[in-house]
């Protein structure tokens, strides 16, 4: 069998038609290679080609077993997950539980971003090589399917490179560099110019793809990416810019993809900022901290107008942090306040701002479709109502850094949530930040409520639909009273590919390298 | 005998009225300057206030009333819903400001080190000189790049969209100053070997009376001409800088800006977002150019 498999490779790598580079770009490029050091798409997504976790995610989104073969859950408050065997890391050691043990460690340290997956978790027991219980403080019906991007390190690979911490802001030898078990391995690693993946022979799953080299180039500029794709260049490109979508369609020369993403695009205050940063008023109290101006915010920006000019009519408003096709979307509360000059001036005239004020707003340029193009409308929609935005956009590497040294007054940010389910975006986002709990670790700035608090530990426990779906509308009603965010709309989701060329879109945008074949 | 009547029978006026390059770009230059000069009381629309923009009126075709709004544009209007006319002079203010301001700077500190470097000789005159060698290997938008850089990064976050300006100036003309440097250290060279300045020293007037009230006037020339001709390089290294993002700020945007702004809508169809500033831009920078060439003809005959 292994002579036939041998011959096999030997005489499939012998056509050339089986000789295939796949090439792809998109607007940004991941941050780290480090998979528990930034919890964002970009990052997670280009590395599900390279590490794997104890479960991941279908074709059509649906959890499936990955490195473990099967789980099921262990009394009422823990899951046991029994591990495949014979699965090998890129470098060639054996994967085992202990690995797993490690890579919660690592994943749930306190420099970790992805820490606050693991708030749910009270231990991790290794049972046997193969088994491993993962015990949570409540029951958490959710668990397996809110750790498909938690991916599994080789211990002894982080300890002889003395990477076994994650790092977020500096260098470590796992920034650079990855030992997965996953169907891709990283040959080449040039940050912002090229990565180059190729098929890991030795993996564990059924090939599906036919590709034998796999090259990333990050392309910023959207004009650059439609001609790289027209020239043939690349094979796909993600996003195809909104304003191109429909011409390359009808152009038949290359494919466009389309759906909905996951991701609602929001504007973002600090809660806790005692004075403004920026603008005309820098150093005078923060009028965030009182709802009526967030209020008057939502009220003055022209949702309809946005996704008219700027989306082209490709994107939906969006009324909450999810959009209506994920888990826990509160129906009933599916309301955005209506575009309302006069009310939103009477907002601020009633917080005591009738002749506005100047304050910054921060914004990336290179991370969600048309992001500057939509801050930019956002600063003159804000002037109608009196208010002196100072727009300042730059890259998403340096995006982040700033934004978690709280260097804004207001922002822009888009969040898709990982686990599908309305509970993410509450966890990270909405709840007051804590370290030692892990939670709110996206919540740059810093809202608390305590019925929120309350709310979400009986909501990630709660087995019954019914009732916990209640608890995730009063949470929603109560971010929606107190417009903690600003939910703008639901972000289109279009690829574009040679026509030669057949790939898998999720909704989670997330591109997977081994559903792709070409010729 | 009026001073008017003094320049239209001169030589210079004589061979511009027979020069039908500078009749042309000196005009097109003074329309555009003109009009960048009084762009408030031209423009319809005032495109730096945000406002009074309208989104909807975003990417409306030139000539052809908005299909939401109503409103018509003469050249049309980009994403954001501004007036591309109204933004083409506004953009070119900006431009030009950079542009004159930057060569101004240059000037300056090329000519005082130039002047310094003729006269002083010796060490002063080969640091300077060898300082300007080493300048002159690297391109200057990457000299530019690199002072901009260097310059956003010290300077406080809460000034930096105010400053970004005159950072802008400051690098382009930290770029250009070799120029002038060179060429006026080299014409006050020859200048120091006549008579009329051999005659000041014996007099007894001292170096920097002799560089400024000797020298200075007759090497005045050669520097008009390397001035103008930086104004056009100074123009459109502005207008790289901002293409590539790292110039004037978005809301404010520059003709380099507002061919960046295009450059994402060229595939789309909205042709007219990056034709018409890039058309302006060409304008502009080849007639000052033309311009240049042909002030340093009649001002350098030595040269044909």
């Amino acid at each position: 069998m292994k002579y036939l498999l041998l011959s096999t490779a030997l005489t499939l790598g012998a056509a050339p038609a089986m000789a295939e580079t796949f090439k792809w770009a998109s607007t940004t490029d991941p941050q780290t290679m480090d998979p528990h050091a930034v919890n964002s798409a970009p990052v997670l997504g280009f590395l599900n080609n390279v590490y794997e976790g104890l479960v991941r995610r279908g074709k059509d989104m649906a959890v499936e077993g990955a490195l473990a073969e099967r789980w099921e859950p262990l009394g009422a408050d823990g899951w046991r997950f029994h591990l495949r065997q014979g699965v090998t890391f890129h470098d060639g050691s054996t994967f085992d539980a202990d690995d797993v043990l490690f890579s919660y460690e690592r994943a749930s340290s306190e420099s970790a971003d992805t820490a606050s997956w693991f708030s749910p978790v009270s231990e991790v027991r290794v049972v046997d090589d193969y088994t491993i219980d993962f015990l949570t403080n409540a029951p958490n019906p959710l668990f397996p399917s809110s750790i498909a991007n938690f991916m599994i390190m080789d211990r002894s690979w982080a300890e002889a490179n003395e990477s076994v911490v994650p790092a977020k802001d500096v260098e470590t030898f796992a920034t650079r560099n990855t030992n997965g078990t996953g169907a891709f391995q990283m040959v080449e690693r040039q940050p912002g110019l090229k990565t180059v993946l190729e098929p890991f022979d030795g993996w564990w799953g059924e090939v599906e793809h036919n590709i034998t080299r796999a090259e990333f180039t990050p392309i910023q500029n959207s004009a650059t990416a439609v001609a790289a794709l027209l020239s043939g260049e690349v094979d796909l490109i993600n996003p195809v810019p909104i304003q191109d979508a429909e011409r390359l369609g009808a152009s038949g020369a290359v494919n466009v993809i389309r759906g909905i993403e996951a991701r609602v695009i929001m504007l973002g205050f600090g809660h806790e900022a005692d004075t403004l940063k920026y603008g005309a008023n820098a150093g005078d109290p923060n009028p965030f901290r009182d709802a009526r101006v967030r209020e008057a915010v939502a009220k003055a920006v022209n949702v309809p107008a946005i996704l008219q000019t700027i989306m082209r009519g490709n994107a939906e408003p969006a009324s909450q942090l999810v959009s209506p096709a994920m888990n826990g979307f509160s129906a009933a509360n599916d309301r955005r306040p209506a575009f309302d000059i006069e009310g939103a001036k009477a907002l601020l005239a009633d917080a005591g701002y009738a002749d506005g004020f100047g304050f910054g707003l921060k914004c990336p340029n290179d991370r969600y479709l048309n992001d500057e193009a939509v801050c930019q409308a956002v600063t003159s929609m804000l002037a109608q109502i009196g208010l002196d935005v100072e727009l300042d956009t730059m890259p998403v590497s340096n995006y982040w850094p700033e934004l978690r040294a709280d260097n804004y007054d207001m922002y822009l940010l888009g969040w898709s949530p990982g686990t599908f389910d309305h509970e993410h975006p509450v966890r990270f986002l909405v709840t007051t930040p804590n370290a030692e709990k892990k939670l709110g670790s996206w919540n740059f700035g810093g809202f608390s409520n305590a019925r929120v608090d309350e709310l979400l530990p009986m909501i990630q426990s709660e087995i019954d639909p019914a009732a916990r779906q209640a608890m995730v509308d009063e949470v929603t009603a109560i971010y929606q009273s107190e417009h903690t965010y600003v939910p703008l709309y639901v972000q289109p989701l279009v690829w574009g590919t040679q026509a030669n060329v057949s790939v898998v879109q999720r909704p989670d945008n997330f591109f997977i390298l081994r559903w792709v074949t070409k010729g | 005998m009026t001073r008017m009547h003094a320049f239209l029978s001169s030589d210079f006026f004589w061979k511009f009225k027979r020069s039908p390059v500078a009749i042309v770009s000196f005009t097109v230059a003074m329309i555009l300057i003109l009009s960048a000069v009084f762009a408030p009381l031209i423009a319809p629309h005032d495109p730096f206030n945000p406002g009074s923009l309208n989104l909807m009126n975003g990417f409306s075709k030139p000539m052809e009333p908005n299909q939401f709004t109503g409103d018509t544009f003469w050249l049309g209007t980009d994403d954001q819903g501004r007036d591309v006319f109204s933004t083409i002079l506004y953009g070119m203010r900006i431009s030009l400001f950079v542009g004159v301001a930057s060569v101004a700077f240059a000037l300056v500190l090329g000519v005082s080190l130039g002047l310094l470097a003729a006269m002083a000789g010796g060490r002063t005159d080969a640091i300077i000189m060898r300082l300007a060698d080493i300048q002159l290997s690297f391109p200057a938008i990457l000299i530019a790049m690199l002072v901009f850089g260097i310059a956003k990064g010290i300077t406080p976050v809460h000034l930096r969209e105010e400053m970004a300006i005159w950072v802008l100036i400051i690098s382009i003309g930290l770029s250009d100053w070799v120029q002038f440097a060179r060429v006026v250290r080299g014409s006050a060279m020859v200048e120091r070997q006549k008579e009329y300045v051999e005659a000041a020293i014996l007099i007894g007037r001292g170096p920097i009376a002799i560089a400024v009230r000797h020298i200075l006037p007759n090497i005045v020339a050669s520097v008009l001409v390397i001035a103008t001709i930086s104004l056009a390089l100074a123009i459109i290294a502005e207008a790289t800088l901002s293409f590539l993002g790292v110039g004037a700020p978005p809301t404010q945007p520059s003709l380099g800006t507002l061919i960046r702004i295009g450059q994402g809508y060229l595939f789309s169809g909205e042709w007219w977002i990056l034709f018409f500033p890039a058309g302006t831009l060409l304008a502009l920078a080849l007639s000052v150019n033309l311009l240049g060439d042909w002030l340093r003809n009649v001002l350098n005959p030595k040269l044909d």
